[in-house]
């Protein structure tokens, strides 16, 4: 017999102190939820603000301190350097490693908000390949990139490895960026990538295709990338923004799925009395595929939802909702609301591309589907409205 | 209780007004409006959870 019966009890527990954790506690106590909460995370700083890191506190304008998030309430319990080890539905257990030492907690519900970690792609006994996902990571290569004339190879230009190369060539830094197809042109579809790869290149990046994969060269420090073709690609820094994997490892022997992205019913629901929330979960859409979200705020909406689904169970179906991203780098802030559609090209409803400084919008038979604005102060209710379709009921009157 | 915004990091993102639409707005030009000053208390908690979820950290919680 385990020492469970004896461990002490929090009514709720919620696995993950980032923003999808702390927006379950908030929702708890807003919807009033009188009960103990035990928030607890496994890096060392309570939450921050994370889209800021690959920019300002990557650049050095802004300091750790600065993106710190305003503390919780007292009455949640915070536990930082805590790591989740395992989960016990049935027994209702979880068990936690705080600052190394081992912890069963009891708990009436818990909430799972455990993340994701970027992918790597060193082979065991490679040294140097660099990532950029937490304070820690980006603290680490802020030092590595305060070196004048430093050359650095990026490999992934989604939003993550162009916004790198923004703030590192903004640094002084050579910076070439390396991609299996174009540059964010998934992300944004061909009008917005052309308009942010020719921003980059305008600022002295280099962007590069290896169609057929890239590896890290070197067998023990990192010393560039093997592109397509045998050609090598030499840098001092080498960075992978290579998409991340879900923190789900630790759930194994719980009974619940650890190899992939945590599905998640509607409300997040996963068994009775827990639920979960953000970068680690996937949901079903519409049409039956399963898909994650991994955005700050879809993160806060499904986090808002699973303190609801532990209150009054889970909803028939999710309520829709508008995916609402950003990225920002070479003097661009793009916003996009709605799924940009495959081959559909975008309406300029305001400005125009080529002056930088733009409101777009897509539509599929005639109803609209996503929009964006470029480099343009417009609140985000508003661009939402341009993404979704018009209730019938506002075509008369809408002013 | 006031809410302090800095203005030259808020990116207008509007997760706070989705969160808590009592305490902030953005205006028509997307920039940040308080619309209560100070916080009464039963908007307190609503307003530090619109606080803590800025994506840029522009929004501080301050005692008055």
């Amino acid at each position: 017999m385990s020492s469970a019966h004896s461990a002490p009890f929090h009514d709720v527990v919620i696995v993950g102190a980032s923003v999808a954790g702390i927006s379950a506690a908030d929702t708890l106590r807003a919807e009033g939820f009188e009960g103990s909460i035990l928030l607890v995370g496994d890096e060392p700083e309570a939450a921050y603000a994370r889209p800021a890191l690959s920019k300002s506190v990557l650049s050095g304008t802004q300091q750790p301190a600065d993106v710190a998030l305003p503390p919780l309430d007292d009455d949640i319990e915070l536990w930082t350097d805590t790591r989740a080890l395992a989960l016990d539905p049935s027994a209702s257990t979880v068990d936690l490693s705080r600052s190394g030492q081992r912890e069963t907690i009891r708990f009436g519900a818990a909430v799972l908000a455990t993340g994701c970690r970027p992918r790597t792609l060193g082979t065991p006994g490679q040294r140097g390949e660099r990532v950029l996902r937490s304070m820690q990571d980006t603290m680490t290569l802020a030092q590595a990139l305060a070196v004048p004339g430093i050359t650095v190879a990026i490999l992934g230009g989604g939003f993550l490895g162009m916004e790198i190369a923004s703030t590192a060539r903004g640094l002084g830094a050579e910076v070439t960026v390396v991609d299996v197809a174009p540059h964010l042109l998934r992300q944004l579809g061909p009008e917005l990538a052309g308009m942010v790869t020719a921003a980059a290149q305008d600022h002295g990046v280099q962007l590069e295709l290896s169609p057929t994969g890239a590896q890290l060269a070197g067998t023990t420090e990192v010393t560039g990338l093997l592109l397509a073709g045998g050609r090598v690609l030499d840098a001092d820094l080498v960075i992978t923004a290579v998409g991340d994997l879900p923190n789900v490892e630790w759930l194994a022997g719980s009974g619940l799925p650890s190899t992939a992205a945590l599905e998640v019913g509607p409300g997040g629901f996963v068994v009775p009395g827990v639920v979960a929330a953000g970068d680690m979960t996937a949901r079903r859409d519409q049409t039956g595929e399963l898909l994650r979200t991994p955005h700050w705020h879809s993160a806060i909406s499904q986090g808002r939802a699973a303190a609801r689904t532990l209150l009054n169970g889970p909803p028939d179906r999710d309520p829709p909702s508008t995916p609402y991203f950003w990225t920002e780098g070479f003097g661009l802030e793009t916003k996009i609301t709605g799924t940009i559609p495959p081959g559909v090209r975008p309406i300029v409803i305001d400005g125009a591309l080529a002056e930088l400084s733009a409101v777009l919008q897509w539509r599929v038979d005639g109803q609209p589907v996503a929009a964006a604005s470029v480099n343009r102060a417009m609140p985000l209710p508003k661009l939402k409205r341009l993404a979704t379709p018009s209730e019938p009921a506002a075509m008369n009157g809408a002013s | 209780m006031r809410i302090d915004v800095d203005r030259a990091r808020c990116e207008g993102h509007g997760v706070c007004e989705e969160s808590a639409p009592e305490v902030y707005r953005l205006d028509d030009d997307g920039e940040p409006v308080i619309l209560v000053d100070p916080i009464p208390p039963e908007l307190a908690r609503k307003a530090e959870a619109g606080a803590r979820l800025c994506p840029v950290a522009a929004l501080r919680v301050v005692d008055s």
